[in-house]
């Protein structure tokens, strides 16, 4: 089963990652950024198709980490390097419920 | 990073020599269907949506024909670049308002071992910043023809 929930929410860190690095970064590179406001309204609007429980432990780890989602790969959380239980895997691809590493506490994203 | 890492960045199948979209969505849509094909992005939708997002921050086309299309999310697990031509020129609502020929997409996962991401936005920026060099990539007909210039320019 897809988890809708939690691809909107890896879209909307990507959309958080953007806006800092266009700041920190891009804006150095001669890509003009403009549009930053509109941006963030995109991100706020999106964060009304979040579940509160997916955006309020972004938004925890969000203070933590730049980036409160990680791939797995290998069973093992890019975030930290743990090795996942391999039931994990099993389980996220069955369910709709939000996996986060026992070790770091980020939350894992699985790719197909 | 090294010279022959970059290089290695770029490969045939992911090189269009004459992309047919006329606008802008349709070009990031084509150049994503050589993807699509191969199943190296985990959701080729969400990706597209990023790209837009990053459009409405501010055009990626940097001027004088180029555009540079770039973002990072995490549907990838490793940096890609894909180039494409467009003869006919999109409008890319660039600084300089001339229609873009030249495109380079390039996406990356947030995580990266090696973490090259910008350093490769970087020297794609530097390297189509010169006039002589540039020229000769938007004329090069075929990916033997465009990845000589780029190894040349590196």
């Amino acid at each position: 089963m897809k988890n809708t929930q939690l691809e909107i929410l890896v879209h909307y860190q990507d959309i958080d990652l953007m806006l800092r690095e266009a700041e920190e970064v891009e804006k150095t590179l001669g890509f003009p950024i403009e549009g930053h406001e509109k941006l963030q309204g995109a991100k706020k609007e999106l964060e009304k198709h979040i579940s509160p429980k997916y955006l309020h432990t972004y938004q925890r780890l969000r203070t933590r980490y730049k980036r409160p989602i990680v791939p797995v790969q290998n069973d093992t959380c890019l975030g930290c390097f743990s090795k996942l239980p391999t039931y994990f895997k099993v389980r996220a691809r069955e369910d709709q419920e939000m996996y986060t590493c026992e070790n770091c506490g980020r939350i894992l994203y699985w790719m197909n | 990073m090294d010279t022959s890492s970059f290089i290695s960045l770029f490969r045939e199948e992911r090189y269009v020599s004459e992309l047919k979209g006329t606008r802008k969505n349709q070009i990031l849509d084509e150049l994503l269907g050589l993807l699509k094909q191969n199943h190296v992005v985990n959701h080729p939708d969400l990706l597209l949506e990023t790209l837009k997002k990053r459009e409405t921050l501010g055009s990626t086309g940097l001027g004088k024909n180029v555009a540079i299309p770039h973002c990072r999310t995490l549907t990838v697990s490793e940096l890609i670049v894909i180039v494409g031509h467009s003869n006919k020129g999109v409008d890319w609502q660039a600084m300089d308002k001339k229609p873009v020929t030249l495109i380079f997409l390039i996406i990356a996962p947030p995580q990266e071992k090696q973490n090259i991401y910008l350093p490769v936005l970087g020297k794609i920026c530097e390297i189509v910043r010169e006039n002589k060099i540039r020229k000769m990539l938007i004329r090069a007909t075929d990916f033997r023809d465009f990845i000589n210039i780029i190894g040349a320019a590196a």
